[in-house]
């Protein structure tokens, strides 16, 4: 396996303990570099799939390479330090909802901080410099000092991304970034994942439903159907039979999507 | 196809024999209860006479029963049940551990068996409990007359103990508080382990979980008065015994209250702080710990309210603070004395429901 491989999935499953089957014999690679879309309906598999490439979920068969070094099976310190080079995004932003927007952007330097004055909530002053640096990015410098639960939706999900930013991680994985956002907002907040891929060099893995977001942001997309792998491609020959085939015969494309 | 589908047969019978055993053991428990309340009737009722020439009280009825009988009939009659289920209907335990099946969903209570017996087993509870327990309306309406006696005297305070009563209330409050205050550290650390959510991933922690919660369900099985009479003897009589007796108790009490919100938690933040690559203690500080101060605060509030309270009937026993002076004034009959610590400690308690009411308002 060469660098280039960022993340390699091999022959993952998972079944939950209710005996519920989330995923079968998935394998796939992410490029690095690039900005793979994961297709899929509701209860498919994809955010079991993102959960297991980082660990929040153990799979029950499978492995999983990060960056070339096996994180299933790994444990203690250095299954954190794999955690580390991945940053996750997620559709409910999973921010601490009475923590300060700075110390939520400063969390995501958990993993390199001294643990004793981490619990502390305090941080070393260029580690705070990083935090400031990171919301300016996302637009939110004004904001470092409110509640994060006094912002909008839109404004929480960057700062998630400031949280991922602030984490320096060579990987992001976005579980449904967007899906709980008014659809006005969806491109401020792609576009600055957008930017961590085409600036900062970092491998996207995110897992859409709109096929107009997949079509305009990513570079190559996979889709799940009821846990397993059924296509893989790049946006230019997704047409509607690979539509179907994804989404079953029943499905109805949206008017707006130009198939 | 191979091992592992002959494994999901085995698993798919098994689970199936373990229900039906559930089911079987809920149905004999209820019907060998039904038989004992029926007999238990069946008894009061018949006008049996025991030695001494009296209708026999509840508590010899309930000694005479035959409940190694009731619990043989109650299994037999389970067992009939769940065996015929589809010439009869489902009883109560296999709809309760399967669900209502198809055929019978349809139905109302008044068309099934197991409507019958539910409706059946309600009445049965209330009759006999009414007669267990010994209620007696005419005794209740026509009676009163002694009670008024002390009603009178607590309507018309005395004034003799009011100077020491304040003091001692003062001593009541603070006992209360210290009591509060000392648990909140060891009910804060031993939430955590008694956290369902925390604790599933590893052995270490799942036995740190039963540790902790049997700890925790040992210490608040004892009653408070229990604990005092424990430190008294230890530590002598006097408001250091309540403090202690208070204490115990107040941290089992709220290391429970700490750890249901600790499970009620929304995980998001946790899955978060996790997936930055930081240590337990980090998540349990950024995911968790943000999340329940303002519940824990409210709880502990609301514990040192429900301690100055207790505070109280400790002092009957000998645990300082104003019950300590109450006692005398009950055994001598001082009702209007009575009438005045009653008050102030009413008083207290109301006080204390505005302020911590208000505290909680602002937290939460």
């Amino acid at each position: 396996m060469t660098v280039e491989t960022a993340i390699r999935v091999e022959n993952l499953g998972m079944v939950y303990p209710g005996g519920v089957r989330a995923l079968e014999g998935v394998s796939l690679e992410v490029h690095a570099g690039e900005f793979l879309a994961v297709l899929g309906l509701s209860g498919s598999g994809k955010s079991t799939l993102l959960r297991c490439i980082n660990r929040l979920i153990d799979p029950t068969e499978g492995r999983v390479w990060i960056l070339g070094e096996e994180i299933t099976g790994a444990r203690g310190a250095r299954l954190r330090g794999m955690r580390r080079q991945a940053a996750m995004i997620f559709q409910q932003f999973n921010l601490v909802k009475r923590h300060t927007v700075l110390t939520n952007v400063l969390s995501g330097a958990l993993g390199r901080s001294p643990l004793l004055s981490s619990l502390l909530l305090s941080f070393p002053a260029e580690e705070r410099q990083r935090a400031v640096a990171a919301l300016d990015r996302v637009g939110l410098a004004d904001r470092s000092t409110s509640r994060a639960d006094a912002l909008s939706g839109g404004q929480q999900q960057r700062v998630a991304i400031a949280r991922a930013l602030m984490q320096e991680p060579r990987l992001i994985l976005a579980d449904e970034p967007v899906a709980s956002l008014d659809p006005a907002l969806r491109h401020s907040v792609m576009r600055h994942i957008e930017a961590l891929n085409r600036d900062e060099g970092m491998t996207v893995m995110c897992s859409l439903h709109d096929i107009d977001l997949v079509t305009r942001y990513a570079t190559r997309m996979v889709a799940l159907r009821d846990g397993r792998l059924v296509w893989e491609g790049v946006p230019a020959e997704f047409d509607k039979s690979t539509f179907k085939e994804i989404y079953g015969e029943d499905a109805q494309p949206a008017s707006n999507t130009g198939f | 196809m191979g091992w592992k589908d002959d494994e999901k047969v085995r698993a798919a019978v098994w689970e199936k024999s373990l229900a039906r055993l559930q089911a079987t053991a809920l149905d004999a428990v209820l019907l060998g209860v039904t038989l004992l309340m029926v007999e238990f009737l069946v008894q009061a009722f018949s006008g049996r006479r025991g030695p001494t020439g009296l209708l026999l009280s509840a508590e010899q009825i309930l000694d005479l029963l035959h409940y190694a009988w009731a619990a043989v009939g109650g299994l037999v009659l389970a067992l009939l049940w769940n065996l015929f289920y589809r010439q009869v209907g489902s009883s109560l335990g296999r709809a309760w551990v399967r669900g209502v099946p198809e055929w019978e969903a349809p139905l109302e209570w008044t068309q099934t068996l197991r409507g019958w017996f539910t409706a059946v087993f309600i009445e049965l509870t209330f009759f006999s409990g009414w007669l267990i327990t010994e209620l007696d309306l005419f005794t209740f309406l026509t009676k009163f007359g002694k009670a008024a006696d002390i009603v009178r005297g607590l309507m018309h305070p005395s004034g003799a103990v009011l100077h020491e009563g304040l003091i001692l209330l003062v001593q009541t409050i603070f006992l209360a508080f210290m009591a509060t205050a000392f648990a909140i550290p060891i009910a804060f650390v031993l939430a955590f382990p008694s956290a369902r959510n925390l604790t599933r991933n590893t052995l270490t922690a799942r036995i740190a979980y039963t540790v902790a919660r049997t700890f925790m369900n040992f210490v608040r099985a004892v009653e408070p008065l229990v604990w005092a009479l424990i430190f008294i003897s230890w530590v002598g009589i006097g408001p250091f015994a309540g403090v202690l007796a208070l204490w115990v108790h107040s941290v089992a009490a709220l290391t429970k209250l700490y750890s249901e919100q600790i499970e009620s938690i929304d995980t998001g933040p946790m899955e978060a702080i996790a997936a930055t690559g930081a240590s337990a203690l980090q998540v349990l500080r950024y995911g968790v710990v943000p999340q329940v101060i303002p519940p824990f605060l409210s709880f502990t509030i609301y514990r040192w309210d429900i301690n100055v309270r207790m505070s109280t009937i400790i002092g009957f026993v000998g645990g300082g603070g104003i019950g300590y002076i109450l006692k005398p004034r009950v055994d001598l009959g001082e009702w209007g004395e009575v009438g005045t610590l009653v008050l102030l400690i009413a008083g207290t308690v109301w006080l204390m429901d505005v302020i911590s009411a208000k505290i909680r308002e602002r937290i939460v």
